[in-house]
């Protein structure tokens, strides 16, 4: 799960890069990211629950 | 923010667009940063290590099928992946060149193949670009002959470089091949700005070794880069080691001395590995790349005083310009001088030019989206106007 949301985080730093340096997302980007920042929650959650057993 | 004691984390390309004529194609895809971050440890690659002992023989990661498959990918028969394009040149000079050898180069040749002749002890003899920084198969003939004549012998070895540092201008490698070929003369193509930018057939092109840059046009961590030899040379280079210890007795196994061993053992290895496959597919859309780079240099052609250096219209997304006579005629009185260029472009997200050039400098386009173009082009226009210069 680490790495899982390292890698959440990396899909959002990407897409950070292709829409510098205004960062204004389109409805596409914008579905993509609450995708991207939802995941992390769930995992960021899970390592909650792992770590902190 | 820091990730280390004075090392400030680096977010250049998330928080601007860079135009750093050496940056563009070096940029890591999603998935090499990702393999960064699982192996960034020193010999990371090396878990699975058995005999032979050598890094191209590792199947887990696919280090071995990577091997493979970079040689396939480039129409060459062997490869190995070195830390940087200079690394192949230097392998590839310390077999061919001996004292005093002459070895062809040409005068836009970049200055990692200097260095690799001058250690190997051989003499620069560099073939003339023209007038339009063109380097020709007649001029290569040319200077073949004149090497023969001053030097009583033949060069041992010629470097072309496809798309030179310069002006990004291409060279027609296969030409020059053919006529380094009727003199036995064996050519190293460096593509250290075509390997995973643009589609590369190595035996198509005549070529006996092909060299890449990992971190420079193939999505990957520096040091990395890749040497691809045909079947006859790859013997030569890629030998094996024979030496023993006088004491010990020690032998070496199939280690490759040009090599020095194993190569790249870790992230910038595997950081090349995952990008692959997005170079791969990314080479095949090259001419998506010269429209993007053809919506920034229109944009300044259109600035009064702007003329490109390089070859127009433009076969590469690196670009030679010179604008003495646009920006620079601003900075004579601007109270920042020759940095009101690289604080304006700053000032609107662009990085990448040598700060304080006004007269002649570089930008690659590459790996932008059109929208990134765009907005680019319009920032040139918006500061040549802001400043007074004519848009035409």
């Amino acid at each position: 799960m680490l790495f899982q949301a390292m890698y959440t985080l990396t899909d959002l730093r990407v897409l950070l890069r292709e829409t510098a340096p205004l960062h204004e997302f389109d409805a596409e980007q914008k579905a993509q990211v609450q995708r991207l920042l939802d995941n992390l929650e769930r995992q960021v959650g899970s390592l909650k629950q792992e770590m902190l057993k | 923010m820091r990730c280390g004691a004075g090392i400030d984390a680096r977010m250049v390309d998330e928080l601007t667009i860079n135009i750093d004529p050496i940056q563009a194609g070096g940029r890591l895809t999603a998935d090499a940063m990702k393999a960064v971050i699982a192996y960034g440890d020193g010999y990371s690659v090396c878990d699975n290590c058995r005999k032979p002992n050598r890094l191209d023989y590792i199947s887990k990661p696919p280090v071995a099928e990577f091997h493979k498959d970079l040689a396939v990918w480039l129409n060459m028969d062997t490869a190995r992946v070195v830390p940087g394009a200079r690394r192949g040149f230097q392998a590839v000079a310390h077999t061919y060149v001996h004292k005093g050898d002459p070895v062809l180069l040409t005068s836009l040749s970049h200055y990692t193949e200097f260095l690799a002749i001058e250690e190997a002890d051989g003499i620069a003899c560099e073939i003339p670009a023209d007038e339009r920084h063109i380097v020709t198969a007649d001029a290569a003939a040319e200077k073949i002959e004149e090497v023969k004549k001053q030097h009583g012998r033949l060069p041992v070895l010629a470097f072309i470089d496809h798309v030179d540092y310069q002006y990004g201008n291409i060279h027609d490698v296969q030409a020059i091949a053919k006529v380094a070929h009727q003199y036995d003369i064996p050519l190293l193509y460096n593509g250290a700005y075509t390997v995973g930018i643009l589609p590369v057939d190595g035996k198509n092109l005549g070529a006996d070794f092909v060299v890449g840059s990992g971190h420079k046009s193939m999505a990957a961590p520096a040091p990395s880069g890749v040497l691809a030899a045909t079947a006859e040379r790859a013997k030569e280079v890629f030998r094996t080691t024979a030496i023993t210890g006088d004491v010990t007795k020690r032998k070496f196994g199939i280690k490759e001395p040009e090599m020095m061993g194993c190569t790249l053992m870790g992230v910038t290895l595997v950081g090349m590995m995952a990008s692959f496959p997005h170079v791969k597919e990314r080479v095949k859309h090259f001419g998506r790349e010269l429209e993007n780079a053809g919506i920034v240099t229109d944009a300044l052609r259109s600035i009064a005083g702007t003329a490109i250096l390089s070859e127009y219209p433009r076969k590469h997304t690196l670009t030679r310009v010179d604008t003495t006579a646009s920006f620079d005629t601003v900075a004579q009185t601007h109270k920042k001088r020759g940095f009101y260029l690289s604080g304006a472009l700053g000032e609107k997200g662009i990085t990448g030019i040598i700060p304080g050039a006004t007269r002649v400098w570089k930008y690659n386009t590459y790996g932008m989206t059109t929208t990134q173009a765009q907005y680019v082009a319009q920032v040139f226009v918006d500061i040549a106007q802001e400043n007074g210069l004519k848009v035409a």
